[in-house]
């Protein structure tokens, strides 16, 4: 250990030391030990290392930081839910349902995670999941959201509590994104994963065959533009949300983490809205 | 009647090919090129019973494929795997190695499904190999599936073969950047896994090779998280240290299997020098043209020959002449082929089996066939110029071989001194030991990037380990850069990056270059040209010659990576004029050593082609020059390097070529003793002696002496401070200087022992280098001038 940190002392010790080229030889003279590493032996390393350049230190004091919202529901878990009346609790027929005929809204669970990254593999996760269902004439969204490494776990077992053996999932480019990535965190945590063999309805699939090159991409926030008119106010972009919970977790800032929160819930709103707007029972079919 | 008929017949038809007979030829009529000859006896085979707990699909299968019997060591394998053990076998070429882990994986994969993972260094080896595994598949009706997964595996492929693949053939950069990142894509094939093989583990050496330990400590920490330790069966060509290189590979105890028990014919090896052609200037003849006069009387007497030539050039410059003589009919098909990287996988793989088909005469060759591809057997194997180790000769020679029929290998010497050392040392050729494979695996920057990659898959908790090193220290350098986070017990990745991808095991740059030749107004790829390489070979202007038909290089694209080309006619080829120099960028520290300095530092190796030769075929005079415009060839690495002050030198030299003289053997012998203290391939630490200003470089003449050599014409000026430099090959750095540099005295106190040790009279390639003709006082040679050098820079 000792000789391993000698190690790394010396490749920092390396760029920080950097005698006048026309000083007598210091003979003898080992690097000092255990001078604090200057800044641009930092750099150095991070150099060597191909890391991305070092994030600002300015490590303010934390002021105007929002509290977290919702409750803690478990270590490192918070729980958030929120209700709003529902616009029908007629049943929906999603396209291209294989049966036609339409399913009960009870059924459905509408879904959104919130990622450290898009790098993907075993070292990404979602920090908060949220999902919207209909049930008692309301549309329910509830959310979770990690404030420790540790409440994963916690977090993964409540969310595979809200399905039932009949829930229809419904997500956005989700077959392709969040259910691979919860499928790894499940695996990790060495749970069974919860949506194995579920029926998923992904939407990205048919707003793309109906809506391909009406507007400048099938995102969903320039479909909720576009399509549903839906105008959102001082959202945060999904892009910021990795940096967002980082920082929560090293700096312990809370602002943009409640933005983020508020930006997913208003992603499984739209889902639902989306949901609504593509029902097959009641859409007549274009064309 | 018609006995004498059959006679008649007989007498008419020709001699069945016999390399006996062009052996006797050789030895007869070139006696005095000859300057060794060694007969390696056949060895008898020695065989074992199909193992009686072999299960009866596989001896069904096998023996359909005519396997009735194993040579020994494939039953000794097979023992040693059953018992559980970690094994590795070193046999020669051809001994049917395969056959050593393919018993006991297949018969697992049959018996209980159970997986293997199988790592080749290249892909075209995975790809022969899962050839092979299928065809026992059809022979038996095994139900097996084997399957290549590499950077070529279509998308739509990847999901059957990671849920369904018993035996997944990949390579170590596949496992590294596509695999263990998504282990848990992976989960079912990591329950099961039961064996992993690793074939040729000798090219796993140096920067390459503690990667690749580092690969498998990941490896086994995921092996770990599902609960699995699968058994390690390990393959190497001839080395010094086959069980304790995989030992070190795979940082757990090995059994070695080193008897082989396949027969094989006699072999006859001859050390070949050209003969002198200018007594008065001690020229001699090209080794190319010795390679190629024996290639042609081999392939005369129908033998199958194949020819080692030390360059993509060289391969191209032999397939010429011998196609000259032998492929002038174009309506039949060629006898001879080049082989070499850069030619498309496709183009390849025809080749291989053009020539296990025996439908090719004569194979030239660079480096490439070194490796285990199957090309059937051959008669002759021809060697321009010494590989550069002892090990790699006999596995090239290894190629060479029958069964039952005697075979040839030639080293023909070139006028490197170190080539001429070997060819008038024979003696030293005959009983040097193969060399060693050394990795350094516990290398700081490199355990740092793959504790990285290990972070990412798999948290580490405070009690885990990696390999035999205690991870904390770098993962709080992990964590001052917001890689990963300390919760609790736990470290865990947070960053939003795939670190595996900024981490690449073969520290090979920036991509290919693909050659386009736009000769029939179309635009068609018709060679890819590795990053090192491209500077030298695809300059404007130079002639680039694929299977030996020459292209002519008219635009070069570097930014974009390809080069535009069109076929041409013309009687000359080209020859990059290229040097290295080296600059001191930065001294992080420095020490006095005796009368001298020893430094560490940064510096920028500079690597330039300046233009090029253009070299007439046949007569190789020289008939101009072209200019080349290139961006340099950069290396921000760390070095070390010794200087003596101009007073101490002009005390203790009588000449300045004294002085140099003694640098150039001192940075020879500091270079060895250094490679061996740091466990380092040679390659991944390099030397250079040049003056203390970068100006001026030295290299060595074909005598073994000293010469300037360098930008300006100013080197007889005043300041003349010559430096030996080590420097790490590898961009940013490996960390081999830093520990180099405090132990700088012990290397020259070791140095200065190594050469008085040898027991050479004026310098040898053990000890300075090598050195021809030494002059004749004692004190004067460039071993003694050495001694003197590193007297200097030594106080006790």
């Amino acid at each position: 250990m000792s000789a391993l940190a000698e190690k790394l002392r010396q490749l920092r010790t390396q760029a920080g030391l950097v005698p006048a080229a026309d000083s007598p030889s210091r003979a003898g003279v080992a690097p000092s030990a255990g001078a604090p590493p200057a800044a641009s032996a930092r750099e150095h390393l991070r150099r060597l290392l191909d890391l991305r350049p070092a994030r600002a230190l300015s490590r303010q004091p934390l002021r105007h930081e929002l509290p977290l919202l919702g409750e803690s529901v478990a270590t490192g878990v918070y729980a958030m839910e929120r209700c709003y009346p529902a616009s029908a609790m007629t049943p929906l027929l999603p396209p291209r349902w294989p049966d036609g005929a339409p399913v009960a809204r009870e059924r459905f669970l509408l879904f959104d995670t919130e990622t450290t990254g898009l790098a993907g593999g075993s070292g990404t996760r979602a920090f908060m999941l949220g999902a919207a269902d209909w049930c008692e004439g309301f549309l329910r969204v509830r959310q979770l959201y990690l404030t420790a490494m540790a409440g994963e776990a916690a977090m993964l077992a409540l969310f595979a509590s809200w399905l039932r053996p009949d829930t229809v999932l419904v997500s956005y480019n989700g077959r392709s994104y969040d259910a691979p990535l919860l499928r790894t965190r499940y695996c990790l945590q060495r749970m069974p994963d919860p949506l194995q063999g579920r029926t998923h309805v992904d939407l990205l699939h048919p707003v793309r065959r109906r809506y391909r090159g009406c507007w400048e991409n099938c995102r969903l926030a320039t479909i909720e533009r576009r399509l549903l008119r839906i105008v959102r106010e001082d959202d945060l972009p999904g892009s910021e949300a990795p940096a967002a919970w980082r920082s929560f977790l090293r700096e312990g800032r809370t602002t943009a983490l409640m933005r983020v929160l508020e930006h997913n819930r208003q992603d499984v709103v739209t889902l639902a809205r989306l949901l609504e707007h593509l029902d097959e029972g009641a859409l007549p079919l274009l064309d | 009647m018609s006995t004498d008929l059959a006679r008649l017949i007989a007498e008419k038809l020709p001699a069945p090919p016999d390399p006996g007979r062009l052996l006797a030829r050789l030895v007869r009529r070139y006696a005095d090129r000859i300057t060794g000859r060694f007969t390696l006896p056949a060895r008898a085979g020695c065989y074992a019973e199909l193992p009686d707990d072999l299960t009866p699909a596989l001896r069904t299968a096998l023996q359909a494929r005519g396997i009735t019997r194993l040579y020994s060591h494939q039953a000794q394998a097979w023992e040693s795997v059953r018992r559980g053990q970690h094994t590795v076998v070193v046999t020669p070429t051809a001994s049917g190695k395969t056959l050593c882990y393919t018993l006991p994986v297949v018969d697992a994969a049959i018996r209980s499904r159970a997986k293997a993972l199988y790592l080749f260094p290249t892909k075209a080896l995975a790809q022969d190999q899962v050839a092979e595994l299928l065809e026992l598949n059809r022979a038996g009706g095994l139900g097996l599936r084997a399957h290549t997964f590499d950077g070529d595996t279509p998308g739509d492929a990847r999901q059957a073969i990671r849920l369904h693949g018993d035996i997944v053939v990949s390579n170590p950069d596949m496992l590294h950047q596509g695999m263990l990142p998504h282990h848990t894509k992976w989960a079912q094939f990591f329950e099961n896994l039961r064996y992993v093989v690793i074939d040729e583990i000798h090219s796993y050496r140096g920067v390459f090779g503690s990667h690749l330990a580092n690969v498998l400590r990941r490896l086994g920490r995921i092996c770990a998280f599902y609960g699995v330790s699968p058994t390690f069966i390990l393959c190497s060509a001839t080395i010094g240290n086959p069980r304790e290189h995989a030992q070190a590979l795979i940082g757990q105890p090995v059994q070695a299997i080193t008897e082989s028990g396949a027969p094989c014919g006699e072999k006859h090896v001859l050390l070949w020098n050209p003969p002198v052609v200018n007594a008065d200037l001690g020229l001699r003849a090209s080794a190319r043209s010795q390679v190629t006069r024996i290639a042609r009387a081999a392939i005369r007497a129908r033998l199958k020959a194949l020819v080692f030539a030390p360059s993509r050039l060289m391969v191209e410059v032999l397939t010429k002449y011998l196609k000259d003589v032998f492929d002038h009919d174009p309506r039949k098909p060629a006898r001879i082929h080049a082989y070499r990287g850069g030619y498309l996988p496709t183009e390849r793989r025809r080749t291989e089996q053009l020539m296990r088909a025996g439908q090719i005469d004569g194979l030239v060759s660079t480096s490439a066939l070194e490796l285990g591809v199957d090309i059937g057997a051959l008669d002759l194997v021809l060697l321009q110029g010494y590989p550069g180790s002892i090990a790699a000769t006999w596995q090239r020679f290894g190629r060479a071989g029958r069964r039952q029929q005697a075979a040839i290998g030639v080293l023909v010497a070139s006028s490197q001194p170190l080539d001429q050392y070997i060819v008038q040392h024979p003696d030293f050729f005959l009983s040097a030991s193969p060399e060693q494979a050394r990795i350094a695996p516990d290398q700081p920057l490199i355990l740092l990037d793959h504790i990285r990659c290990a972070a990412f898959e798999l948290p580490f908790a405070d009690t885990d380990r990696f390999g035999g090193i205690e991870p904390e220290a770098y993962l709080q350098v992990l964590a001052e850069s917001d890689v990963v986070h300390r919760e609790g017990r736990r470290w865990e990745w947070i960053a939003d990056a795939y670190p595996a991808n900024a981490v690449n095991l073969r520290s090979v740059a920036d991509g290919n270059f693909v050659v386009v030749d736009r000769s029939d107004g179309q635009q068609r790829i018709i060679a890819e040209v590795d990053y090192s390489s491209a500077a030298l070979t695809l300059y404007e202007g130079a002639i680039h010659m694929i299977q030996s038909t020459p292209y002519q290089v008219e635009k070069l694209d570097w930014e974009g990576r390809k080069a535009f080309v069109t076929r041409t006619q013309v009687d000359y080829y080209t020859d990059a004029i290229d040097y290295t120099r080296l600059k001191v960028l930065e001294r992080f520290d420095g020490v006095r050593a005796a009368a001298g300095s020893a430094n560490l530092g940064e510096v920028h190796v500079v690597r330039r082609v300046a233009g090029y030769k253009k070299i007439r075929y046949y007569t190789h005079e020289n008939i101009g020059y072209g200019p080349v415009n290139l961006p340099d060839q950069e290396l921000h690495t760390t070095a070390l390097w010794w200087q003596l002050p101009q007073d101490a030198l002009d005390q203790a030299f009588a000449s300045r070529q004294d002085a140099l003289d003694g640098f150039l053997g001192a940075a020879a012998v500091l270079h060895t003793v250094a490679s061996v203290r740091v466990m380092a391939e040679a390659r991944d630490l390099m030397k250079s002696v040049g003056s203390g200003d970068a100006g001026a470089f030295v290299e060595r003449d074909p005598q073994g002496r000293g010469r300037w050599r360098g930008d300006d014409q100013a080197l007889e000026a005043e300041c003349f401070t010559p430096t030996v430099y080590l420097y790490d090959n590898y961009p940013g750095g490996v960390g081999l200087s830093d520990p180099l540099f405090r132990v700088q005295a012990e290397l020259v106190r070791d140095a200065q022992a190594l050469i008085s040790a040898c027991a050479c009279r004026g310098g040898c390639p053990a000890c300075v280098g090598p050195v021809l003709a030494p002059a004749g006082d004692a004190s004067v040679t460039p071993k003694a001038q050495a001694a003197r050098v590193l007297q200097l820079l030594y106080s006790a």
